[in-house]
């Protein structure tokens, strides 16, 4: 069945204000997709889009090759997973379930066999007659999943649906919902502004900023490669240093950076000599050097954080004023890595990405 | 003893005298109906007996009157209710121009003397040909009635969530299947209560009802006009009962309530205050 | 107006939300009011002249009032008395309601207001009679009063206006004391302790604090037994003697002993007049909107 979900030069205005610029998107058949971005990017508006609740400004969506314009809420083949469940408090565990198909008069007998078979699949058969307000945050976290999947949709759509969960049960959700995705083969569409949800269970992800998707990528190669200075910064964490781009070799390109010297990287955007540029190095691809050498620069510790397996560090370079980020593995020779030490650190040209300013957002 | 606990000394005593002052006048009209004197009163006490209620059982203005306030009550009740819901359901739902005028036309019957919705409703449907009597004095007490109904509504309505309509819909409700299983079933302790109250209300107005009553008598009015014309103790025994009456009513109806705010663990003070006129 | 209610319910139960809205509010609000004011404004004629030559608008009606000394004697008195009414219910309801909400504990206050709640369920005619008892000639009040040896011979207490106020302050307190004990329950009791830590007297504290943030109750209260005492034609019809007559007994009279029902209708809206006044200068005094009053 075809499942896939398909934005066609979709934009959403409410009065003046753009929430979601012209976007063109494909989402395949059981695929497990993401929008991640900061809260009022945009995202949310465009589920509610995808799920009819609201009709866009322009352009179309289509679902399983079927055309959504005028298709109300209720018609599309889509369910959803409320940021705050919306479970129905006056019905019993086995009665939300079995909502969706009383409402499109399925009797009773087919209803009982669906939700007993969802109370196994979300491994809670023993909570069918429970009132709402009995149940633990995990354990409604899963009905509503139940009462999702139930009206059996091609694509279930989910609205931050994690993040009223403490750390630990929200990580193990994870799991459990991704589980449930491979089970079921539906497609779902996840929003969130937790980029580790996002990277641990999605299929591909689409980064949106301000009513824009910035890139739309796989999870390691949004992290490897990002497209736009706001992705290289919101997703994982990158130090970013600014710079004028003084030398060209192909890819290569060397910026001045100012009181952190000459720094180089290579880059995917066409530069000239003069332009401002942005330099994202990631804190784990920054080394200890016994010498100053190219791509280099001395730094004053100004912060050691022991975590674990690694040491994450906070360093000024001299004479500037930017705190840039550096994790070392703890297994290393770290003496002398004390807070107002001097230490050098350096980066390999090909592990810094350049990106011209005026992308910068 | 320390200047605060005179004060709260002072409090107390202020307290007990203020329960006094509300229920004295109350235990002295209910005894009086036991007072075997022609006049009601306490004093001098003439000798106990129940001959009143038997009077009261034999009066038959009493049993018309009871029986058109019956009437009148249950007819405000189903007028009343359904346009209490229908202004709360609106002005919970529409954002935009007019809204605080329309609220404010809702409310105006609530600051509206009693007497002047009598007079307007009576001479307002005399023009189309409807005189006094019980239609008329329910279509009078259901204008203010109405407005009691649309703030217990609209105070349950305002703690509603709205996602939970849009999860049935997204699950294939249709509008009027949200409406009938999600909003219906949550507004349904709040329609009760003010069931019960625009039922008591109708039953115990006095001023609107005196203008637009015709030749229908109802209970209100009849126990006034026997307190001005033929005053027996039999009246107090009416009054004994309406009381008795009302407390269990209050009573239970206090107690539902307060069930129903623990469970869904709502201040209890804020969830429908009970007013009367 | 229509499109807002017809996505959220459907267009079925939003024509039945229209209907029954609009019916309300025009049939039994707005056109009663505007034909009461059209009533007032056209003299009192038989049924045939009606619609004739004669029939036109004339301020007739609302110069009666001001050329009868004994109509504006009594109207006066209406408001003053009135006033006293809303004022000494005001008094008498602050220190209870201030008990209720931040002194007593949550199972005290729950059972005040339970007390509170039945007398304010029972019937405004019963509540008078019982002051009617009281206060008659032979009643308990001038039995006791004699007992004790303070006065000599029984008290005619139902032959002036001082029965009617002591009735209505009885009839309506409870109209006062619930919005005056909703507004200061809202009010976070740390501000008062923190008023009190800061060296505010008892007396700085209820007039600094606790009063400014009641205003939207008192407002609401003051409204209430006002526009009830001014209204009310129970009390004074039962407490009252012909020498004490409220002004709601002449607007009676004027309808079912008159038989002039145009003067009637004027004299009527003279007194919805005031009770807006009223509220106006309530609203203003207190600086509060009309969403905070009637909460």
């Amino acid at each position: 069945m075809d499942s896939s979900v398909h934005l066609d030069h979709v934009m959403m205005k409410f009065d003046d204000f753009v929430a979601v610029q012209q976007t063109d998107l494909k989402i395949e058949s059981g695929e497990f997709f993401s929008f991640l971005g900061p809260s009022g990017c945009g995202k949310t508006t465009l589920l509610n889009i995808i799920s009819g609740f609201i009709e866009p400004t322009e352009g179309t969506v289509h679902i399983g090759g079927q055309d959504m314009r005028r298709v109300p809420a209720n018609k599309r083949p889509t369910s959803m997973i409320f940021q705050n469940l919306a479970l129905f408090p006056l019905m019993t565990v086995a009665e939300n379930i079995e909502f969706g198909l009383e409402v499109r008069g399925v009797r009773k007998a087919e209803r009982r066999k669906v939700s007993e078979r969802l109370l196994n699949l979300v491994a809670l058969p023993e909570c069918r007659d429970k009132r709402i307000s009995d149940l633990s945050g995990g354990q409604k976290q899963r009905i509503a999943i139940a009462r999702a999947l139930a009206v059996e949709p091609r694509v279930l759509l989910l609205d931050e649906p994690l993040s009223a969960l403490d750390l630990k049960l929200r990580q193990h959700m994870r799991t459990e919902l991704k589980d449930i995705q491979r089970k079921t083969g539906i497609t779902f569409i996840y929003i969130t502004h937790d980029q580790g949800e996002a990277l641990t269970m999605s299929d591909r992800v689409a980064v949106m900023s301000a009513g824009k998707l910035q890139q739309v990528a796989d999870p390691m190669t949004l992290y490897r490669a990002p497209a736009t200075p706001f992705v290289a910064s919101f997703v994982g964490e990158n130090n970013r240093i600014e710079g004028k781009v003084v030398a060209i070799d192909g890819t290569q390109v060397t910026l001045d950076c100012g009181d952190l010297g000459r720094l180089s990287g290579h880059t995917q955007d066409s530069l000239n000599l003069g332009d401002s540029a942005l330099l994202f190095i990631r804190p784990e691809l920054l080394t200890r050097r016994t010498s100053m050498s190219d791509n280099c620069f001395m730094a004053q510790i100004r912060e050691l954080n022991f975590e674990g397996a690694y040491l994450m560090i906070e360093a000024t370079p001299l004479k500037s004023q930017q705190r840039l980020r550096i994790q070392l593995l703890s297994d290393l020779n770290l003496d002398d890595v004390a807070t107002g030490n001097l230490i050098i650190f350096g980066f390999a040209a090909e592990d810094a990405m350049i990106m011209s300013g005026a992308r910068d957002v | 003893m320390s200047s605060h606990s005179i004060l709260k000394w002072g409090i107390r005593f202020y307290i007990t005298l203020f329960f006094l002052y509300l229920f004295t006048p109350l235990i002295i009209m209910s005894a009086a109906t036991f007072n075997d004197s022609r006049f009601p009163t306490i004093s001098p006490w003439r000798g106990t007996t129940f001959k009143w209620f038997e009077e009261l059982w034999n009066d038959s203005g009493m049993w018309q009157a009871l029986g058109n306030s019956a009437i009148i009550a249950a007819g405000v009740l189903v007028i009343a209710v359904p346009i209490g819901v229908a202004c709360a359901l609106f002005l919970s739902t529409y954002r935009g121009n007019g809204k605080n005028f329309l609220y404010g036309l809702m409310l105006s019957p609530l600051l509206t003397p009693g007497v002047i919705i009598g007079i307007s409703t009576l001479i307002f449907w005399r023009s189309l040909g409807v005189s006094g009597g019980i239609f008329l004095t329910m279509i009078a007490q259901t204008t203010f009635i109405a407005a009691y109904v649309m703030l217990m509504i609209l105070a349950r309505l305002q703690r509603f969530d709205r996602t939970l309509e849009n999860a049935a819909f997204s699950l294939g409700a249709s509008h009027f299947q949200v409406f009938r299983r999600i909003l219906l079933p949550y507004l349904m302790p709040a329609i009760l209560s003010a069931a019960v109250i625009a039922f008591l209300q109708s039953f115990e107005n006095y001023n609107t009802t005196l203008f637009v009553k015709g030749h229908d008598t109802t209970l209100t009015i009849y126990i006034a006009s026997k307190v001005r014309t033929g005053l027996t103790p039999a009246v107090n025994a009416l009054g004994l009962i309406l009381i008795l009456i009302t407390i269990l009513f209050a009573a239970a109806y206090e107690l539902k309530r307060r069930h129903e705010a623990r469970q869904s663990q709502i201040n209890p003070e804020t969830d429908s205050e009970p007013i009367s006129r | 107006m229509f499109k807002q209610l017809s996505e959220r319910f459907g267009p079925w139960v939003s024509i039945g939300i229209f209907l029954l809205m609009f019916l309300w509010l025009v049939m039994l609000v707005i056109l009663p009011q505007i034909l009461m004011i059209d009533y007032s404004l056209r003299p009192n004629l038989p049924p045939s002249q009606i619609g004739g030559p004669d029939d036109q608008y004339t301020l007739k009606n609302y110069a009666t009032l001001a050329n009868n000394a004994i109509h504006q004697s009594i109207f006066f008195k209406t408001i003053w008395s009135s006033v006293l009414v809303t004022f000494c219910t005001l008094l008498l309801c602050y220190p209870l309601a201030y008990y209720l909400a931040k002194v007593a504990t949550p199972r005290q206050a729950a059972l005040c207001v339970l007390l509170l709640i039945i007398p304010f369920w029972i019937n405004e005619i019963l509540r008078t009679f019982s002051w009617f008892i009281i206060l008659s000639y032979r009643g308990p009040l001038n039995a006791l009063l004699l007992s004790l040896g303070f006065i000599d011979r029984p008290i005619r207490f139902l032959s002036g206006d001082g029965g009617v106020i002591v009735g209505m302050v009885y009839a309506y307190i409870l109209f006062m004391i619930f919005p005056l004990y909703n507004a200061i329950e809202s009010l976070d009791s740390n501000q008062i302790k923190a008023a009190r830590n800061l060296g505010s007297g008892w007396i700085r504290t209820h007039y600094r604090i606790i009063i400014p943030h009641a205003k939207p109750g008192i407002a609401t209260g003051c409204i209430m037994v006002f526009m009830l005492s001014a209204g009310s034609y129970a009390v004074p019809a039962l407490l009252g003697s012909p020498g004490s007559r409220w002004f709601t007994q002449i607007i009676y009279n004027w309808f079912f002993e008159g038989g002039d029902w145009n003067q009637g209708a004027a004299y009527a809206f003279i007194l919805l007049l005031l009770c807006i006044g009223f509220i106006v200068l309530m609203m203003r005094l207190f600086k509060v909107g009309l969403g905070d009053i009637a909460r």
